[in-house]
């Protein structure tokens, strides 16, 4: 069973936090102060950390950063109400390995605590498979089947992300994080048309679908069900 | 009160200082005068009775010898006021004939007027006191010495009543000074107390309050001026924070009770766990809606403060207008609208690579929101008169002129897209980033379409503006609206 550590010093969220996280599989524990928490992120070795940087006490940074000091090297993920990109910077340097500002969906840090649990997904690999879909990195070039697909250089790498983490739900701000690399969210659907696109590249009409769509989150590749 | 009696210690102690000034500027301003006066009246006198005793000498001398003494007499004869001496000396200083009993010493005989002093004088004279005058002293031609002189008492009365006028004026003129200082610290005084009060209704409030102007354009009027300007600024700034509160009131308002609504329903009537799903999906969506519009505020306040400085490099700005097509293109095509891009020119800008481009896609974002299906969005890089401009173009409806420079005000939506969806912060956010790097928005375009530029000054050498500049061009030509950095 996976181990997570809540530290977050908001009663309600930390239970609806909890509650969520408990109802699929994982097993959760819960500090409400940036002390305490270090302690138990010391002593009981969590599969991941989740901390909210506003703590009473100690703050969630100077926890992270405290752990790190001392060769801790358990994925954090840091939330926090803080939403300027300075901040997430801040964040992600003091040792967070992903910031999630609030308010966010329960969906997208679920997806993101599993991207994190899977880690790491970057080989050295020069092919991939998911199904029938192949991928040769260095040649640039894809197959489904027999079929070759014709992809822009965008969309290349957003299948290449995406089969990296095949089975796995991605959020839509994931997406434009990691593939555009774009500090700003821009109107919601913009990564969906770019989706629906690579959809219709993957899939000629009578073929299954391999991008399901999430509802609400985002996205996930399959291997042909 | 405490303040007031404060104000009065300082007028008393200024209105003090401006009657000692006054006071010292008229008495100087006097005593010059008088001088002046004195010495001018002096020289005439003395000017008067050297022309006498040097024409009288010259007659004598001229005079046949045996007339000589003669002319003396009747010369100091004819002296009613009693002022002419005069005597005739023999070679060896021999008293011949005048009333001067002794030769007066250490006066040069040279025919010209000098000061001297006459101390014997055959007349009704006090010997103590020695007789002041301008003399002449000549040699007659058989050798006689003939000396004239003149009492110089009348110079000495000239001296007496200009001093006196001297010192009755400069009581007169220090009384004067004191009066006109004390008119105008009072004067000086009740207009500060005016402005005092206008300040302190200010305080408490009313901003619509002004100074008082007199219009005599002196210093507390140009500083009443200035502090008016100020005011109508903030009362200007005061009003659009107003507005933008009750805008976003609103904007929140509108999806919380929709979201509110929607869960009441579906508590009280929601009779299988799929409608309770649906409904607390789109009570989800309307909270969302109401986060976005919390985001996009934060997000602006974050870039007008100037955070995002730090992230400041060179941007190639071909690069980044095909980087925002690219990521544009899909949601055009999606609605039958396709994205035209014309990079007429090359060119760099030291700008945040990540603002520069959410700017742009939030132009280009309303351009494909609001311009008709089948038609094209035109996005160049063009160089123009020094400057670069990035341009948006599109077939919409277009922005109104009057609409313009309220157009990148926060949550203002124009009335034509009322009805299109948008938290109505994206020509703001667009006008913050524009602002942080000290660039220029330019709305224009007429009834058939829109078109915004951001005009870079200087490609190669912008330099980010001073987050602490404000936007400080009110005057909007009449066809577009600027939003100068």
């Amino acid at each position: 069973m996976r181990r997570l550590l809540l530290i977050e010093d908001d009663d309600e969220t930390a239970e609806e936090i909890t509650g969520y996280f408990r109802d699929r599989g994982f097993d959760v524990d819960c500090s409400a102060t940036g002390k305490e928490g270090l302690e138990r992120a010391s002593a009981t070795a969590p599969d991941l950390l989740i901390l909210d940087r506003m703590l009473p006490g100690l703050d969630g940074l100077s926890v992270l950063e405290t752990l790190r000091r001392d060769g801790v090297q358990t994925p954090a993920l840091v939330l926090s109400a803080l939403s300027g990109v300075d901040d997430r910077v801040r964040g992600l340097s003091a040792g967070g390995d992903d910031y999630l500002c609030k308010p966010f969906a329960l969906a997208e840090l679920l997806a993101r605590v599993e991207a994190l649990l899977r880690r790491p997904v970057i080989g050295a690999e020069t092919v991939l498979r998911v199904g029938s879909l192949h991928m040769d990195l260095v040649a640039r070039s894809v197959r489904r089947g027999a079929r070759t697909l014709d992809l822009l250089p965008r969309e290349f790498r957003l299948l290449e992300y995406m089969m990296r983490r095949a089975g796995q739900t991605i959020t839509r701000a994931m997406l434009f994080e990691e593939v555009w690399r774009y500090n700003f969210t821009p109107r919601s659907n913009l990564v969906d048309v770019h989706m629906g696109r690579l959809r219709r590249k993957l899939s000629v009409p009578g073929e299954p679908d391999l991008l399901a769509n999430v509802r609400g989150i985002g996205f996930v590749l399959q291997a042909e069900p | 009160m405490i303040r007031a009696i404060g104000g009065w210690a300082v007028t008393l102690r200024a209105a003090l200082r401006w009657t000692v000034f006054i006071a010292a500027g008229f008495a100087t301003m006097a005593v010059v005068l008088f001088a002046f006066i004195y010495w001018q009246a002096a020289s005439l006198e003395r000017q008067h009775i050297d022309d006498v005793i040097l024409r009288e000498s010259a007659a004598i001398v001229a005079s046949r010898p045996n007339d000589a003494a003669q002319a003396l007499k009747d010369w100091l004869n004819a002296d009613p006021h009693e002022v002419r001496y005069g005597g005739l000396f023999g070679p060896g200083g021999e008293r011949l004939a005048g009333n001067l009993a002794v030769l007066p010493d250490a006066l040069p005989e040279d025919g010209r007027p000098h000061e001297s002093v006459f101390p014997t004088i055959e007349r009704e004279h006090d010997p103590t006191d020695p007789e002041d005058v301008r003399a002449i002293a000549s040699r007659l031609a058989d050798g006689r010495l003939l000396v004239l002189g003149y009492d110089i008492d009348e110079l000495e009365d000239v001296q007496d009543v200009i001093g006196r006028a001297l010192a009755l004026g400069l009581v007169l003129a220090l009384l004067l000074s004191l009066l006109c200082g004390t008119l105008i610290a009072w004067r000086a005084q009740r207009r500060v107390a005016s402005m005092h009060g206008a300040i302190g209704k200010v305080m408490r409030g009313a901003l619509s309050e002004r100074l008082p102007v007199r219009g005599s354009h002196d210093d507390l009027d140009r500083l009443a001026g200035a502090v008016n300007g100020m005011l109508r600024e903030l009362e200007r700034l005061v009003g659009d924070i107003r507005g933008v509160g009750d805008s976003i009131a609103h904007d929140l308002r509108t999806p919380l009770t929709r979201a509110r609504a929607r869960l009441e329903r579906c508590r009280d009537e929601a009779q299988t766990v799929a409608a309770f799903q649906v409904s607390t999906d789109r009570a989800i969506a309307s909270l969302d809606q109401a986060l976005a519009v919390i985001s996009a505020v934060l997000r602006i306040g974050e870039i007008e403060h100037g955070r995002r400085r730090a992230a400041f490099a060179t941007v190639d700005l071909g690069a980044l207008l095909r980087d925002a097509a690219e990521l544009y293109e899909p949601l055009a095509d999606e609605k039958n609208v396709s994205i035209r891009l014309d990079l007429q020119s090359e060119g760099h800008l030291v700008a945040d690579r990540d603002l520069m481009l959410e700017a742009i896609g939030n132009l280009l974002d309303n351009a494909i929101k609001f311009t008709p299906a089948g038609s094209a969005v035109t996005l160049s890089l063009v160089r123009q008169h020094g400057s670069m401009l990035l341009r948006v173009a599109d077939r919409g409806p277009g922005i109104a002129e009057s609409e313009r420079e309220r157009a990148v005000q926060r949550f203002y939506r124009g009335e034509k897209s009322r009805t299109v969806p948008g938290s109505g912060l994206g020509l703001s956010l667009v006008a913050a980033v524009v602002r942080l790097h000290g660039l220029r928005l330019v709305i224009g375009g007429s009834g058939a379409g829109c078109v915004i530029e951001i005009v870079c000054p200087d490609s190669e050498s912008a330099a980010p503006a001073d987050p602490g500049d404000d936007c400080a061009d009110s005057g909007l030509p009449s066809t577009t609206a600027q939003l100068n950095a």
